[in-house]
């Protein structure tokens, strides 16, 4: 468990580190007038956006969609299960490990995915995926803290940072939209 | 192409433009290509090149590299060298019509237009901005519009045109207002109509004849455009934005109207007080927003037994996704005609022509921009509509070329031209 808290005391200290210095390069005064509420858009970002039939490509995807879903539940009740031994815990991660295996799949089985993939993609699907499943099945109890120990020192160093810049893309992009009177779109 | 380019100065650029915002962006992608579908380069040539993450991921590889701790100590990203550098140019200028779809359909939220605006920023201090965009940019620079017309020939158009209005509405004092002091309304108009559709502004001045509006063009400033939105080089971009500030201070108007034009509204409305760094003293309204009110207060009437033909509706990218403005349009079009139908998807949501982010200018391109613009004729196809409303002349060129390219058979009007055929008017009863 020494392990697990050094691997996250890491974790947060990069991501925060890279959080900040994202920030640092601060927000630039807008002179246009609003048109709408950034609060708004960026409320709506995070809720009626993310909604599987808001966006295109969640309703030409619906199967990616589902295993996306299902993958970072798994991979959050890894996490959990680490803390807490739950039947419940591990067929969530079971099921979040089986996800990750599809989509990796489907990342080597698309030719424009396929492309679009470097080394982090794979090692990032691989440790989560592993993570989760090493949480699913009791036998792998003991080598759980170090599947997680593992996963939590590569987040930050590759594209599981994601977990953090996701609120910070998605509050932008909300922000953004919002103040132009595009989200939220008119019932 | 210039001889020797100079790095550093285009990465210059690059970090000048990074905010929050943009830094967020730039380390959020996932690379789980659901954005693909969304991109009409994709949908109409399914390459990788032409995958939106793939476009991003060039940029941001180069922000890795330069600008974070691990590309630093040289462990991720790519430098920004020539090669890199002419792979920016193909994605963000040859593949890319900045409209933003993507953005919409991203799994993260990552605004991609922002990070190609920032790869473009950097390739035109670079040098490396197409010569026919840059030409556009220039003329509006030189010549206060961007296809060079002199006052002679603009203020000759629009006193024919006035000639042509008082004819078609049969009032004697029906005017077309030059340089009017302290006129309520200045309209400023994109160069395509005096030089190649002058009815179409002739259709606008006929709609604030009907609504007895207080308005005026201007002898100088009356060009909407702004291609510095495309060559992201924003001091270029706020010198043809001083253009219009400069006209609205020199005829102390109230309101800068802006006529039918995504590009030319998002400059003027949502980027010309950031170019210029300080809040306009006047509003900036799209002329769509303008007739709307006309209709709702009843200064206009409209009679929408005139169009008999199935009508659809085109949303220009920069108008409505990055605009704002969906509705403004839609309730006109109720009004003015009995037969509208909308095109799938629509709103935020629509595709784009192919024409948007200066595609139109650049002649390199030609072939994929016309490629890219096969999902609008899908769109315009499937609809079963017989006319295309499109309230941008940029757009109206692109579904012109898609028009014929595609075999569409269709007309393509501006929206004041469909109220304009729709008005009814009483009799004239003022003397010459």
């Amino acid at each position: 468990m020494n392990a697990v808290l050094v691997a996250g005391a890491w974790c947060a200290l990069l991501l925060a580190a890279q959080v900040l210095r994202a920030r640092a390069y601060g927000r630039k005064p807008l002179f246009a007038p609003a048109a709408g509420s950034p609060a708004a858009g960026a409320r709506y970002a995070f809720t009626g956006a993310m909604l599987p039939w808001a966006k295109e490509s969640v309703r030409m995807n619906p199967a990616s969609y589902a295993a996306g879903i299902a993958y970072h539940l798994g991979i959050a009740a890894a996490f959990a299960r680490v803390l807490v031994p739950s039947r419940l815990l591990s067929a969530l991660a079971l099921l979040g490990a089986a996800a990750g295996c599809a989509l990796l799949v489907k990342r080597i089985a698309k030719p424009h995915l396929r492309g679009l993939s470097n080394a982090d993609d794979f090692a990032s699907n691989l440790l989560a995926t592993a993570f989760a499943a090493t949480a699913a099945v009791p036998a792998a109890e003991r080598i759980l803290p170090w599947a997680c120990a593992a996963l939590l020192v590569y987040i930050p160093l590759g594209k599981i940072r994601h977990c953090v810049f996701f609120f910070l893309s998605r509050y932008h992009l909300g922000a953004f939209f919002g103040r132009r009177g595009t989200f939220p779109p008119a019932a | 192409m210039p001889e020797t380019i100079d790095i550093r100065k285009g990465l210059e650029v690059f970090r000048a433009r990074l905010g929050e915002a943009d830094a967020a962006h730039l380390s959020a992608c996932v690379h789980c290509g659901l954005c693909a579908e969304s991109c009409h380069y994709y949908r109409m040539d399914p390459h990788l090149e032409n995958v939106p993450a793939r476009k991003l991921d060039l940029v941001a590889q180069v922000f890795r590299r330069h600008f974070t701790a691990m590309g630093k100590l040289g462990l991720q990203g790519h430098a920004l060298d020539e090669g890199m550098a002419k792979a920016w140019l193909d994605a963000v200028y040859g593949r890319c019509s900045l409209c933003g779809r993507c953005s919409l359909n991203c799994t993260v939220g990552i605004n991609l237009p922002r990070a190609f605006k920032a790869a473009r920023a950097a390739l035109t201090a670079m040098g490396m901005v197409p010569a026919d965009l840059q030409a556009t940019v220039d003329n509006s620079l030189r010549h206060g519009n961007n296809m060079a017309i002199t006052r002679e020939d603009w203020l000759e158009t629009v006193d024919w045109l006035q000639d042509e209005l008082r004819a078609e509405t049969g009032d004697p004092l029906a005017e077309m207002p030059m340089d009017r002091q302290g006129a309520k309304i200045l309209f400023t108009v994109n160069p395509r109509e005096p030089k190649f559709f002058p009815l179409s502004l002739q259709a606008s001045a006929k709609v604030f004849w009907a609504a007895k509006e207080d308005w005026t063009l201007a002898s100088d400033g009356w060009d909407l455009t702004n291609y510095g939105l495309f060559n992201c080089n924003d001091k270029e971009a706020g010198a043809i934005t001083r253009n219009l500030v400069d006209a609205m201070a020199r005829l102390g108007c109230e309101t800068l109207v802006i006529g039918e034009c995504g590009h030319g509204f998002a400059s003027a409305r949502w980027e010309g007080p950031e170019w210029l760094q300080g809040t306009f003293p006047f509003q900036v309204r799209s002329f769509l927003e303008v007739m709307d009110e006309y209709l709702e207060e009843g200064r206009i009437q409209v009679d929408p037994c005139r169009h008999t033909l199935p009508v659809t509706l085109h949303d220009p990218c920069n108008l409505v996704r990055h605009g704002g403005l969906a509705e403004p349009q839609r309730r006109i079009l109720d009004r003015t005609t009995s037969f509208f139908q909308e095109m799938t998807p629509n709103r935020a949501e629509n595709f784009c022509c192919g024409g948007g982010g200066g595609q139109l200018a650049m002649g390199a391109y030609k072939e994929r921009r016309m490629r890219s613009g096969g999902m609008k004729a899908k769109q315009i196809k499937d609809s079963g509509a017989k006319v295309v409303v499109a309230p941008c002349h940029n757009c109206i060129d692109q579904l012109s070329e898609i028009n014929k390219e595609y075999k569409l058979n269709v007309q393509i009007k501006t929206v004041a031209e469909m109220v304009a055929d729709a008005l009814v008017t009483e009799p004239p009863t003022g003397e010459p």
